[in-house]
């Protein structure tokens, strides 16, 4: 008998026979853990999660009882590596029923790349949070002024701005030994020249803050000097939420099936997450946690809700309307963010159901809505937005375009990690393929083991556009049978694929291929987002914009030749396409450095019009025509000479 | 009238006309076929649904896709628009009757309108609330129109939980009504766990199963 199991966070799935171990599921499936000892039940790397409970979204029921029982040897090593609950060593642990995996950051084999690197920003400083070494008289008996008021007078002095000073209590219980200790020589942190949330002893510079963008697959840290504006750590992981569902939607229902205690597990995580972060990047920065003094996040508006343990439930059914849209100041301890406990945590403002801070990020780093050209700005996660507009006026939607561009929902699907097909070509002669794996330079000829695993999200992009330039797919999106070719074949369910990878190039004993379905889903992500940059166009009564802005750390990496090619956006001069980078990230980080930004984005989030796509009365015939390649009418006058002839001429 | 051939040649244009999603064609034809005075309900049953069931067919061998699907909804309600009016009801000739909508909170209805299409070509009588439909009026609609099947539609996975709430709404007015799934998020497991009687994966296949239900409600009233 035959059981389902689907790792996480990677969100490959399978059949594997009864008795089969986790670990050699794992292999089967090119899901990396790490097996240091050779199973030998010894090392403990190969740690990993039992989710317990149903899955909607995964139509699975996962249950630690549908596992073989913990043996002597296993609880050892278990204990010694202080597990939690729910956690089985994968090379000992056999699969009798379904089960879900989470396989935790530590385990993993293959560290995740194109991880969100911090781009270049123009700020002015002007952080939130200000250090001033102060020395103080020393009071005595015709002088007994309190402490607190003491440091209040001469910083007033020297700001008049800090009139209404407070002091946080927790600052407050540490300064009376501090000042004496330090011979009344100190270092005062304070917040928004209103609140001194930390005193240190002696004259102390460094000022440190955290920019932090929860993508809803990965979220990145960037430890910020506050005096120079400088990253100096960037911290990376996977959304460790995704255990709960890879989308928006599954993780908002999540919280609506479990009314109880859903929340709060999904708010919990996510924190635990920005603790871990935190907690690395200071690591590795030789600082602690407390030398964080204020930390900034952008986010989509579903995770911000439940970052705030906000129901995200009706922000998730029409009219989709947030709990709030302002930014939010709220003290670390209240969240149990392991920074410093007195430190701010500012959440940037939202624009919309399904725009949200992340979007305003990139707003405040772009900065289209300073510009006189027409920017259209495309943010490619795992949904997509767009900005389109200018200085007169900026209007935002959110496209449906689902996790598929980034090879999640396809079969051979996986991140961007080592044994990932990256890169493809295909002759249109001889139909033969050539491929790049990540963690090697060479193209695949055909015959030699490239040790492929799967295929990422910017592969999937070029495999489809070189499928269609060789005309593998016909315009609609058929695989074309009428084209002789070993590699185009159907499966042993009667569905067309075409075939990438022999199995003896892989890693995984089987062929990768590309199959209709996979298609498919291309054809709905990217036609949900053509079909959004035209009804924006036409919102404005525009015919074209003069700048594409690529955002997403994801976006940076497709080739805009073959997502022209496509069609994930209308035909335009491919000199005028820009990759932004993680301009979310960004925005997180300009937030940081200047209170003048913060104020802006609250501005910009309310004057961004945004648009329900759904709700454009032809949305569905638009929608359907752009599902084709490119697109079933527009013309591409830029993709001369790169596009199949007969396509561009309409039938 | 027509002659058999004259109808039976008009027949086979229609359904050309719309497996090639010729709006304009099938229009056309269809004028054509009550100028010539042929039987409105045959050319509709065998041209507009025959021309549906092809391109049913082309879907499921994964030829045509939404797009495709979508144009020949439109080459169908061209040419339905000018037959209906004169199409007269046989005895025991009206297929079923539906209500159809999108659940409260979505306002998905893609799926829907091509549920829809199908499900008038093939004569059966679909009342059409639209989306984002609050669960109350799926159960007036029901019982006002007496309908032998509710269908319902959710494309996400946060208003599809709405259905789990009107399925009793609707049973506990009217037991006998047969209720049909269907979108993006719902499988077969969420039939059994909402109480449903059945979804289908496409409009085609809606429409089989559709068709076994009918069947089965028909026979119990018989006996």
């Amino acid at each position: 008998m035959d059981h389902t199991i689907i790792f996480q966070p990677s969100g490959r799935r399978g059949l594997v026979p009864e008795g089969t171990t986790i670990l050699d599921a794992s292999r089967k499936l090119g899901v990396d853990i790490e097996a240091v000892c050779g199973e030998l039940i010894v090392c403990g790397k190969c740690r990993v999660k039992i989710m317990e409970g149903k899955f909607q979204k995964e139509d699975i029921t996962s249950s630690m009882n549908h596992l073989s029982s913990l043996d002597e040897k296993e609880k050892k090593v278990l204990k010694r590596k202080d597990a939690e609950e729910h956690v089985r060593l994968a090379c000992c642990t056999k699969i009798y029923g379904d089960v879900l995996v989470f396989v935790p950051e530590a385990s993993r084999t293959g560290k995740q790349v194109g991880s969100k690197a911090a781009g270049k920003i123009k700020v002015r400083l002007k952080p939130a949070v200000r250090k001033y070494y102060v020395e103080l008289p020393e009071p005595n008996l015709d002088d007994p002024l309190g402490d607190f008021e003491r440091i209040e007078k001469v910083l007033y002095g020297n700001n008049p701005k800090m009139k209404k000073l407070s002091i946080d209590y927790r600052a407050l219980q540490k300064l009376p030994d501090i000042l004496r200790k330090s011979d009344w020589k100190i270092t005062v942190t304070v917040w928004n020249d209103a609140e001194i949330i930390r005193i240190e002893p002696g004259k102390v510079e460094t000022n440190i803050g955290l920019a932090v963008d929860i993508g809803t697959t990965s979220v990145a840290g960037y430890l910020t000097d506050l005096t120079t504006g400088d990253v100096i750590v960037t911290e990376s992981m996977m959304n460790p939420q995704v255990r709960y569902g890879e989308d928006v939607m599954s993780r908002i229902s999540y919280c609506m099936f479990n009314e109880e205690t859903g929340l709060k597990e999904l708010q919990d995580t996510i924190i635990e997450g920005l603790n871990t972060i935190a907690k690395q990047a200071t690591h590795k920065a030789g600082l602690s946690t407390d030398d964080i003094s204020e930390m900034t996040l952008v986010c989509n508006t579903a995770m911000h809700h439940i970052l705030l343990g906000i129901n995200p439930e009706y922000m998730g059914v029409a009219p989709f309307t947030p709990a709030l849209h302002h930014s939010v100041d709220i003290k670390a301890e209240r969240f149990g963010i392991h920074i410093l406990p007195a430190g701010n945590i500012h959440v940037l403002p939202i624009e919309a159901g399904f725009v949200g801070a992340d979007n305003v990020g990139c707003l405040i780093a772009d900065k289209p809505h300073k510009r006189k050209e027409m920017t259209l700005l495309i943010d490619i996660g795992t949904n997509g937005e767009l900005v389109l507009g200018n200085r007169d006026k900026l209007i935002s939607c959110s496209c449906a375009t689902g996790p598929a561009l980034e090879g999640a929902q396809i079969e051979f699907g996986m991140r961007a990690a080592p044994g990932a097909i990256e890169r493809v070509k295909i002759d249109p002669e001889t139909l033969e393929p050539a491929y790049k794996v990540i963690g090697s330079n060479r193209w695949s000829d055909g015959e030699t083991n490239m040790q492929a695993k799967g295929i990422c999200g910017s592969a999937i992009i070029d495999v489809i556009a070189e499928m269609f330039r060789a005309r593998i797919l016909k315009k609609n999106g058929q695989i074309n049978h009428d084209l002789t070719s070993k590699r185009i074949r159907k499966n042993d369910k009667g569905l067309s694929e075409y075939v990438l990878a022999w199995k003896h190039e892989t890693a995984i004993d089987a062929d990768i291929v590309v199959n209709q379905k996979d298609v498919r889903a291309i054809q709905l992500a990217k036609g949900a987002l053509y079909s959004g940059c035209l009804i924006m166009l036409r919102k404005l009564g525009i015919k074209k914009f003069d700048r594409l802005a690529i955002a997403g750390a994801f976006g940076s990496h497709i080739d805009k030749v073959a997502a022209m090619v496509i069609g994930m956006f209308p035909d335009c001069d491919l000199k005028k396409v820009e990759y932004i980078g993680n301009a979310a990230g960004d925005g997180a980080r300009i937030a940081l450095l200047s209170t003048d930004e913060r104020k802006e984005a609250n501005v910009i989030a309310r004057e961004v019009e945004y648009v329900e796509l759904a709700l454009e009365e032809d949305f569905n015939d638009r929608f359907g025509e752009a599902m084709q390649f490119p697109h079933m009418f527009d013309e591409f006058p830029h993709l001369e000479g790169i596009l199949p002839k007969e396509t561009q001429t309409v039938s | 009238m027509a002659t058999k051939e004259k109808e039976k040649e008009l027949i086979k244009r229609l359904q050309d006309a719309i497996i090639n999603y010729k709006v304009a064609d099938a229009k056309q034809i269809a004028e054509e076929a009550v100028a010539v005075g042929a039987d409105a309900y045959t050319v509709t049953m065998e041209g507009l649904a025959g021309g549906m069931e092809v391109v049913s067919e082309k879907f499921d061998s994964h030829e045509y896709f939404v797009p495709e699907t979508l144009l020949c909804a439109k080459a169908l309600y061209a040419a339905l628009d000018v037959l209906k009016p004169h199409i007269k009801l046989q005895a025991g000739g009206a297929r079923g009757q539906v209500v159809l909508g999108v659940m409260q909170g979505d306002v998905h209805d893609l799926g829907k309108n091509i549920i829809k299409a199908i499900f008038e070509a093939s004569g059966w009588t679909v009342h059409d609330l639209g989306r984002d439909v609050p669960l109350q009026r799926f159960v007036e609609e029901q019982l006002k129109t007496d309908s032998d099947i509710v269908m319902l539609s959710a494309m996400m996975t946060t208003s599809m939980v709405g259905i789990k709430k009107l399925i009793p709404m609707i049973k506990e007015k009217n037991p006998k009504v047969k209720i049909m799934i269907g979108g993006a998020p719902i499988t077969e497991k969420t039939v059994e766990e909402y109480g449903a009687d059945i979804t289908a994966d496409n409009a085609p296949n809606a429409l089989k199963e559709a068709m076994k239900m009918l069947e089965t409600l028909r026979k119990g009233r018989a006996a």
